[in-house]
């Protein structure tokens, strides 16, 4: 397969079988991989119950920073915490942020990209304008106003995160609106006597879709690094259940004596990035109204 | 054009503004009590509490508070820190050029790395180059920049001794922290430059191209590439806050000056005159490189500059 | 004999080979001749101290001003230490020598201390130290609005110049501690003209009669300070009489913790403070490297109830929380056998510590459910107990980021009292400000480093609560406390003093106001070519004697 899409001129291969040629190749196993990666953390975050050995709360002082062995298989912490149990457990927090964040930031941010770009003019100007200013705030600080605003939980952390991409999601969107606007095809159904809003349903919306799409899947999986980052700094939310980044983020010390602690929760992460990415390609390709001969 | 610019520096000047207020009020609405926590339990009679809240004008209703800083700032007056008790603004230039080189070498870090393996990707697509390239890319976004950097510096520090582990004075010193900041935005722009790439190349202009005799390469790089570029600067534009936030993270991993950690420090111990400054900076460096970016979109895609 | 006394008293642990204390047995007890004040005979002769070098020291977070009358931070005190000296020296036994002043004398009323001053000493400017140069430190420190320093001073009233070398100063009311706040370095003497010159900047621009000169400070990066070549006036509990041994010494603030070992541990840096417990036993065992260890004294590590909460104002529930949080396997646990815990208020090392508080609590999970089953708490379905309908909760406060893993004893102790149905919500935030003048919480941790036990005064009398600017955590309001902490402050005779501060100690723990969980260790690692690291009674560094071998 690899050596046919190499071979030949790219966009052939597009044109003609769209998504067709690499269907049974190595990009399919990926996406099967992925699909099975995101369903079982899935399962992890609804029944973690069902998966892990231990309780992930259970502090056995006796078996305190033990490395990875039978009976713990990816080790133990320095509470003796079962680290593959808390990895099981840490799922759940772990799925929320990342969700929840992308869900509030991009819907947010979306809209307000989409419209601004496609209304233009001054209202384009004024809420670009207070992106801008959002984006100025470092988001350390956000987090923290927030933080305080609502008392430290879940929910905050989830809007701190949310709130720092708001922005991005907003001009990525926006930037690709302004650019599909003046494409030849909605001039065209503009010049036949479509509505604005029509318009906007109809073609430019699909067609700036994509790589907002793109950003919002990437953004899972950064949303729990964000969290991480936030915990780095003290800001983030301390629970009886860690989620991933919390646990990276406080076990780091621990690298250099008990590299596993926070070793397998960072692969948990990385595993889930680049899972959720595989997907979202896959997605994209879907999505794009030229592939799905729309 | 010329107008557009004017327009575009007189919007930011306003961005600024607003960003000044916004901090002030978040600041002011934060709660604790700067006094009490400055004191630290050190206070020795209620009175030496009112005097210091009296000192620092923070018995004074809100507005008042809120139009002295601002006549403060017009005039050049950033305040004293109230931790130091430096004046603000000295404190703050003496950590701007390491936080900007830090940010400078991150940003190059992204795009050259970025683009070179979103086209790599491209060009190859779903071949084994793709593949590779685009793990490379995730392995930025994969993992928190905090420990990436602590990787990088217990293997090349610490283990090799190839750059220093801490510090802010040779340019060596921005290796590990740069790579460790620039991978993240690298792991975005491959994906920008390759999606929208591989988007523009099934563009009917393209096609023309192509049927008009152009050699492939020059498809690719002269208009394929061109025309991915408006995401990638966007993607710029937008990395630059984050960079400047991530500075945060990084210049405290690598015990590095910078305004990060003066700005990390500042908030904790609700400093907020050096608060106050460093989002000021901060917005001026985020708006003259959006303004760049705005410029150079009407260089790179001629729509636009029609459109505006 | 002066070596047993600073064992037990000092607790300065070298976690090396015998080899390595053998070695620093002999340097602590010095090659020079000691001065007459210092009781032990002269020691056997070793290799004298290598001259010259720069050492680079790691501090984990940066003081906030050097101007010693105006910082509350401890790590400011490790940096100004060096470039001021105090009127008078505590020693590892709680005893004091002369340093500046060469003789003092107390009033029999005890508000009046009368000091000599030594008539050798220069400031790093030039300019004389004499007894207007203390009377201008005093008026400095009074003035400024804050910092430990006025706190330490306690009454003070004024100062008085008697002639050019002999001071008076005046307090308000007798102050037992203020010989222990002088030998700080909060209350160490700055140059007047410095002061003066340098006005409200003077904290970037110290001066003082010092071993070590200031340089420069780059903020978040360095503060460097070189020799000053004329000191000859160290204090008794140093070897070295001349100057430093060493040509510098720098202080990085690096505050990641790998970042500040690694940097040791690679030779980038030649000795770092605050050693992570995980990463003291792999430097143990690394024969280039040595861990000194000294503990801060003050008030322990301990857990403040407060008082005014509706449900654990009640003895009976405070006293169960007691017996069930099982502090030996949360120390162990989380320390690994490099911090002691704590039975009492203050620490081992201070004046009046109660020794028989020791192994007096021990957890006992039954009674601690017979207590609250006693106070009319029932386990309700879900293993928390209630009583009226309102669940029992225990609202833990602590500050972020986390600081000796005290987020981590949060954590254990919320597990450790699901056993008896108590359910601890974590409130782990970087504003502790609020929820403490609010009073929305229910236990708080806090340590305090001071040399005297009249630290306690400003954590359990009423009216210092910190709504009013003071630390009285548990908002702690006991006429008969009061009068004790009082009594302590004011009483000179030793024996009455240390009777005082035992009852309060016993009553801290009888009445559960507080559970005591850890004596912290201050922590330096440095490869054995360090050598001549001492500390003070506070767990404080003191470079003087400090010199690297080659």
């Amino acid at each position: 397969m690899k050596d046919a899409t190499a071979l030949k001129p790219l966009w052939k291969s597009e044109r003609k079988r769209p998504a067709r040629s690499w269907h049974l190749g190595a990009s399919d196993l990926f996406l099967y991989a992925a699909e099975l990666v995101v369903l079982f953390l899935i399962v992890c975050a609804i029944v973690p119950g069902w998966v892990a050995p231990y309780s992930p709360t259970m502090m056995d002082a006796a078996q305190l920073l033990q490395p990875p062995s039978v009976k713990h298989l990816l080790g133990t912490d320095y509470f003796g915490r079962d680290v593959f149990s808390l990895i099981v457990y840490g799922s759940r927090d772990s799925l929320l942020i990342g969700l929840a964040s992308v869900i509030v930031g991009g819907l947010t941010g979306g809209i307000l990209g989409a419209f601004s770009g496609y209304i233009g003019g001054w209202i384009d100007q004024v809420i670009m304008r207070i992106i801008e200013v959002l984006m100025t705030i470092p988001g350390i600080l956000l987090a923290l106003a927030i933080a305080a605003a609502i008392g430290p939980s879940l929910i905050n952390v989830v809007l701190a995160i949310a709130a720092g991409t708001i922005p991005r999601y907003a001009r990525v969107m926006r930037s690709q609106v302004l650019s599909v606007k003046n494409r030849a095809f909605v001039t065209a159904s503009r010049s036949i006597g479509s509505t604005g809003f029509r318009i906007f349903r109809k073609h430019v919306l699909p067609n700036s879709l994509a790589p907002f799409l793109v950003m919002a899947t990437i953004g899972i999986g950064t949303s729990i690094l964000t969290g991480s980052g936030l915990s780095f700094l003290g800001l983030g939310v301390i629970k009886e259940i860690p989620d991933w980044g919390t646990v990276l983020a406080q076990g780091r010390g621990y690298l250099t004596v008990a590299w596993w602690i926070c070793t397998f929760p960072g692969l948990a992460i990385a595993l889930f990035v680049l899972a959720i990415n595989i997907i979202g390609d896959r997605l994209r390709d879907k999505l794009d109204p030229r592939k799905s001969g729309a | 054009m010329a107008g557009t610019i004017v327009t575009r520096l007189l919007t930011s000047l306003l961005v600024v503004a607003g960003s000044s207020m916004l901090v002030f009020l978040i600041m002011y609405v934060l709660p604790g009590d700067p006094v009490l926590q400055m004191l630290d339990g050190n206070a020795t009679s209620p009175e030496a509490i009112a005097d210091l809240r009296h000192q620092l004008g923070l018995d004074q209703p809100f507005y008042e508070q809120f139009s002295r800083y601002f006549i403060h700032l017009l005039q050049g007056d950033f305040g004293h820190s109230r931790i130091t008790q430096d004046p603000v603004l000295p404190k703050i230039l003496e950590q701007v050029p390491a936080t900007l080189a830090l940010t400078f070498v991150s940003a190059a870090v992204s795009i050259v790395v970025g683009i070179l393996l979103g086209v790599l990707s491209a060009i190859h697509r779903n071949g084994i180059i793709d593949v590779l390239a685009r793990f490379v890319g995730l392995f930025g976004i994969s993992m928190p920049s905090f420990w990436t950097g602590i990787l990088l510096l217990l293997l090349f520090s610490i283990k090799l001794g190839w750059f220093p582990a801490m510090g802010s004075g040779s340019w060596k010193t921005l290796v590990l922290p740069g790579i460790a900041l620039g991978l993240v935005g690298a792991g975005f722009i491959v994906r920008m430059v390759r999606n929208t790439m591989l988007e523009i190349i099934s563009e009917p202009f393209i096609l023309t191209l192509r049927a008009k005799g152009l050699a492939e390469r020059a498809v690719m790089y002269r208009h394929a590439l061109r025309n991915s570029l408006i995401p990638a600067l966007t993607m710029i534009g937008v990395m630059i806050g984050e960079l400047l936030s991530g500075t945060v993270v990084i210049e405290t991993v690598f015990a590095r000056q910078g305004i990060g950690r003066i700005l990390a420090d500042a908030i904790m111990a609700k400093d907020i005159p050096v608060v106050q400054g460093v989002v000021f900076f901060t917005a001026i460096i985020y708006v003259s490189v959006n303004v760049l970016v705005d410029i150079s979109y009407s260089l790179v895609d001629p729509r636009i500059r029609r459109s505006t | 004999m002066k070596r047993q006394r600073f064992i037990k008293w000092a607790t300065y642990v070298s976690l090396t080979t015998a080899l390595t204390l053998v070695l620093a047995g002999c340097a602590a007890k010095g090659g020079e001749a000691t001065s007459s004040t210092d009781s032990s005979a002269a020691a056997p002769a070793v290799a004298k101290p290598v001259e010259g070098g720069e050492l680079t020291y790691a501090l984990a977070t940066s003081p906030d001003t050097l101007d010693p009358g105006a910082s509350g931070f401890a790590v400011s005190h490790r940096v100004f230490r060096n470039i001021t000296d105090s009127l008078v020296v505590q020693l590892q036994d709680g005893s004091f020598q002369p340093w500046l002043a060469t003789e003092w004398t107390k009033s029999e009323d005890g508000k009046t201390y009368t000091f000599k001053l030594r008539q050798d000493v220069k400031f790093q400017d030039g300019t004389p130290f004499n007894a207007a140069a203390v009377k201008a430190n005093f008026d400095h420190i009074t003035t400024s609005a804050r910092g430990q320093a006025k706190s330490l001073i306690g009454p003070f009233e004024s100062a008085e110049v008697v002639d050019d070398y002999t001071i008076k100063l005046i307090l308000s009311q007798p102050f037992e501690p203020f010989l222990s706040g002088l030998s700080s370095a909060f209350l160490g003497i700055s140059s007047p003209q410095a002061i003066q010159q340098y006005g409200d900047q003077y904290g970037k621009h110290p001066v003082g009669t010092g071993p070590f000169k200031f340089v420069s400070w780059t903020e978040n990066d360095e503060i460097a300070l070189e020799k000053n070549p004329d000191y000859n006036w160290g204090p008794p509990t140093a070897d070295n009489r001349g100057p430093s041994h060493l040509d510098k010494l720098t202080f990085k603030i690096v505050p990641e913790e790998a970042t500040r070992i690694g940097s040791v541990q690679s030779g980038q840096l030649l000795a770092a403070e605050a050693v992570p417990p995980q990463n003291i036993a792999a430097l143990k065992n690394d024969p280039q490297f040595q861990v000194d260890q000294a503990i801060t004294n003050g008030t322990a590590f301990s857990l403040y109830f407060n008082l005014k909460s509706d449900i654990w104002s009640d003895i009976k529930a405070r006293q169960a929380v007691q017996l069930a949080v099982d502090v030996d396997t949360i120390v162990k646990t989380l320390y690994l056998g490099t911090y002691d815990r704590a039975w009492s208020s203050i620490t081992p090392g201070l004046l009046g510590y109660d020794a028989s508080l020791e192994n007096k609590i021990k957890p006992d999970l039954d009674k601690a459910n017979q207590l609250l089953d006693e106070a009319g708490w029932k386990k309700g379905a879900d293993g928390i107990r209630e009583k009226d309908g309102k669940k029992l909760i225990l609202r833990y406060l602590d500050g972020s980021p986390n600081r000796e893993k005290r987020n981590d004893i949060a954590a254990i102790v919320q597990q450790q009292l699901k056993a008896i149905g108590v359910n601890v919500t974590l409130n782990i935030t970087k504003d502790t400000s609020t929820p403490l003048k609010e009073g929305n919480f229910d236990l708080f941790g806090n340590s305090q480093v001071k040399a005297d036990p009249d630290v306690m005064r400003s954590i359990f009398q009423s009216g210092k609560e910190y709504a009013n600017g003071g630390t009285n955590w548990s908002n702690l309001s006991d006429p008969e406390i009061d009068k004790l902490l009082d009594l302590g402050s004011e009483e000179s005779d030793l024996e009455k003093r240390k009777e005082a501060y035992t009852k309060i100690q016993q009553y801290l723990i009888d009445h559960a106001v507080i559970l005591p969980i850890y004596v912290f260790p201050y922590t330096v690692a440095h490869p054995k070519t360090v050598e001549g690291l001492k500390f003070d009674l506070l767990g404080y560094p003191q470079f003087y004697d400090v010199s690297i071998h080659k």
